[in-house]
């Protein structure tokens, strides 16, 4: 029992200085890739693939977030008298913590598991193998395009689901029943503006970059180590998906604790400056 | 590194091989694949590696450009010890071989042109495409498929992709080319195709060609020079002639095609077809 116990953990932390090893060497490559102007068509093209295809589904996931919360939260503000604060609770989780993380999963399973079906695919057909025999480093011909272009691309697919969240959560709130509730526009607006603070939009923008690193570092990961035949691919992006989601409410509590830390710590002196 | 350079060139006595597996093992867990192989590949010749399936072919050509590292032993090209060489600097050593994989491995999001085109893009800049266009218009005559540049992988046969693929690999016009099953899924016609294609380049590039394959037509015809593998060691060495008439009784059972006693023994004990079929035909709950 505890021979077993012990190997799982010597191959788990193999498994883990693997990764960190891929990530790395991804790392190197995205610099590298960055000074290069011959690789930027590569990393066009996969923030087209990446980034442009998924403005709807982001989009459409902002938007309902918006329109649920308003809903939701409607009738316990009501009870207390103070349903035209409703704005300000919508917009700041919109754009602090439900448009990020959500986005980010839509973004997990949409982009994270296409980028492992396609490498693993390419794994084991062995064109990695052939891009390598050529002379040519997989990594940075293949992930640093896809890790910059969801780098750079998640943080505004979250603006865009931050944008339709804030406008689904008006649409429902602001309109005269029965299509809404009937809050006053001027009051709504106003109430979420003293609110929802730049920091707030800017935390929930700046996890995106972590985010889209590591859903593109994870899924490439286990795309180039997935096994072989049509089992293996599904098998590895099944796991991708669940890896980037842990890792994604993973990084989000972290980023709660930091963000929190730095705004205590910064606050008093805001009046000053 | 030009003292890890000039150790890497000692030492190395095989002769004049272009390639050269000293003592190589490779396993895989407590599998051991190829068992303290060494081996010298001579420059200009074909060099064919036969073997059943599961012997450790694909490994070995493998190990030829480190595409794998070797458990233990080393690997030279051109006398320099290359096995213990960095990613960055394999990749600059790559670009002398060019390697058939067993399915083609093509690019499926490229295009014909684009997959012959792409290992040039990687080491070349391009100041004028029309030279690139002539240069990808001359590999695939080679191979006799000028005009399907726009074509996509997927809209190709299996012996088209294996001809696109050869285009591909003899587009940086390497010194050594290492073919993985060429002739493997292919009709005899098709398969033939393939190995005068093999012999064509080696004829007019004067390349060094390492085939591996369980075809013994293919071998024979294209062979100077035969391995066979048998449990990840060299069982037999030699041109065609000596291959025939070796004394193993193994290498008599693999080039005939005849299945050993051993595994006929196998068969009889696993039952017959008539107890494999267990379930009735006309079975009700």
């Amino acid at each position: 029992m505890i021979g077993i116990m012990g190997a799982k953990v010597i191959e788990d932390m193999g498994n883990v200085g693997r990764f960190a090893g891929f990530v790395w060497q991804t790392m190197i490559a995205c610099a590298r890739n960055c000074v290069r102007s011959k690789t930027y068509p590569l990393i066009w093209a996969q923030m087209h693939i990446i980034g442009v295809r998924s403005v709807p589904v982001v989009m459409i996931t902002g938007a309902f977030v918006g329109m649920t919360l308003a809903i939701q939260a409607y009738d316990q503000l009501a009870g207390m008298g103070m349903e035209e604060r409703l704005g300000v609770l919508i917009n700041i989780s919109v754009v602090k913590e439900l448009g990020p993380v959500l986005a980010a999963v839509m973004l997990a399973g949409r982009v994270g598991g296409a980028l492992t079906a396609e490498l693993g695919t390419m794994n084991v057909t062995e064109q990695i193998d052939a891009v390598r025999s050529m002379g040519t480093n997989p990594i940075r011909y293949l992930v640093a395009p896809r890790v910059l272009a969801c780098l750079l691309l998640t943080p505004a697919l979250i603006i865009f689901a931050d944008l339709m969240g804030v406008l689904g959560g008006y649409f429902v709130s602001v309109p005269e029943p029965p299509i809404g509730f009937g809050i006053n526009s001027r009051a709504y607006w106003s109430f979420s503006a003293a609110g929802v603070e730049l920091w707030d939009v800017a935390v929930g923008v700046i996890k995106g970059f972590f985010f889209g690193g590591a859903i593109a570092a994870i899924s490439c990961y286990k795309g180039f180590t997935c096994k072989q035949g049509a089992h293996g691919v599904g098998q590895a992006c099944t796991e991708a998906f669940v890896a980037s989601f842990i890792c994604i409410l993973a990084l989000n509590f972290a980023f709660g604790v930091i963000s929190k830390a730095i705004y205590s710590t910064f606050w008093p002196i805001k009046s000053l400056v | 590194m030009e003292k890890d350079s000039k150790k890497n060139r000692a030492e190395v006595s095989d002769g004049d091989g272009i390639i050269v597996l000293k003592n190589l093992t490779k396993t895989f867990g407590d599998n051991v694949v190829l068992d303290n192989v060494s081996l010298a590949i001579e420059k200009g010749k074909t060099t064919v590696v036969i073997g059943p399936s599961g012997c450790g072919k694909t490994v070995l050509v493998k190990h030829l450009n480190v595409l794998l590292r070797p458990s233990s032993g080393e690997v030279y090209f051109k006398k320099r010890r290359i096995d213990n060489l960095p990613e960055n600097e394999l990749n600059r050593i790559r670009t002398h071989y060019g390697f058939l994989f067993q399915g083609g491995a093509l690019f499926d999001s490229l295009s014909v042109a684009e997959n012959i085109i792409f290992p040039i893009r990687q080491h070349y800049r391009i100041k004028h495409w029309s030279e690139v266009e002539d240069l990808v218009k001359t590999k695939l005559s080679i191979v006799g498929l000028d005009g399907f540049q726009n074509f996509y992988p997927a809209n190709l046969s299996g012996g088209q992709r294996k001809r696109v693929a050869l285009a591909r690999a003899i587009a940086l016009n390497p010194e050594v080319i290492l073919y993985d099953e060429p002739t493997t899924g292919l009709d005899p016609i098709r398969a033939d195709i393939i190995n005068e294609l093999i012999l064509k380049l080696q004829k007019e590039l004067g390349e060094t060609t390492v085939a591996v394959t369980h075809d013994m037509t293919s071998a024979y015809k294209i062979a100077d020079r035969i391995i066979m593998l048998h449990n990840g060691k060299i069982i037999a060495d030699g041109d065609a002639d000596h291959i025939r008439n070796h004394p193993h009784h193994v290498v008599q059972q693999f080039i005939n095609g005849q299945v050993s006693e051993d595994d006929l023994a196998v068969l009889r004990v696993s039952g017959t077809l008539f107890q494999a079929q267990f379930l009735p035909r006309d079975f009700k709950e």
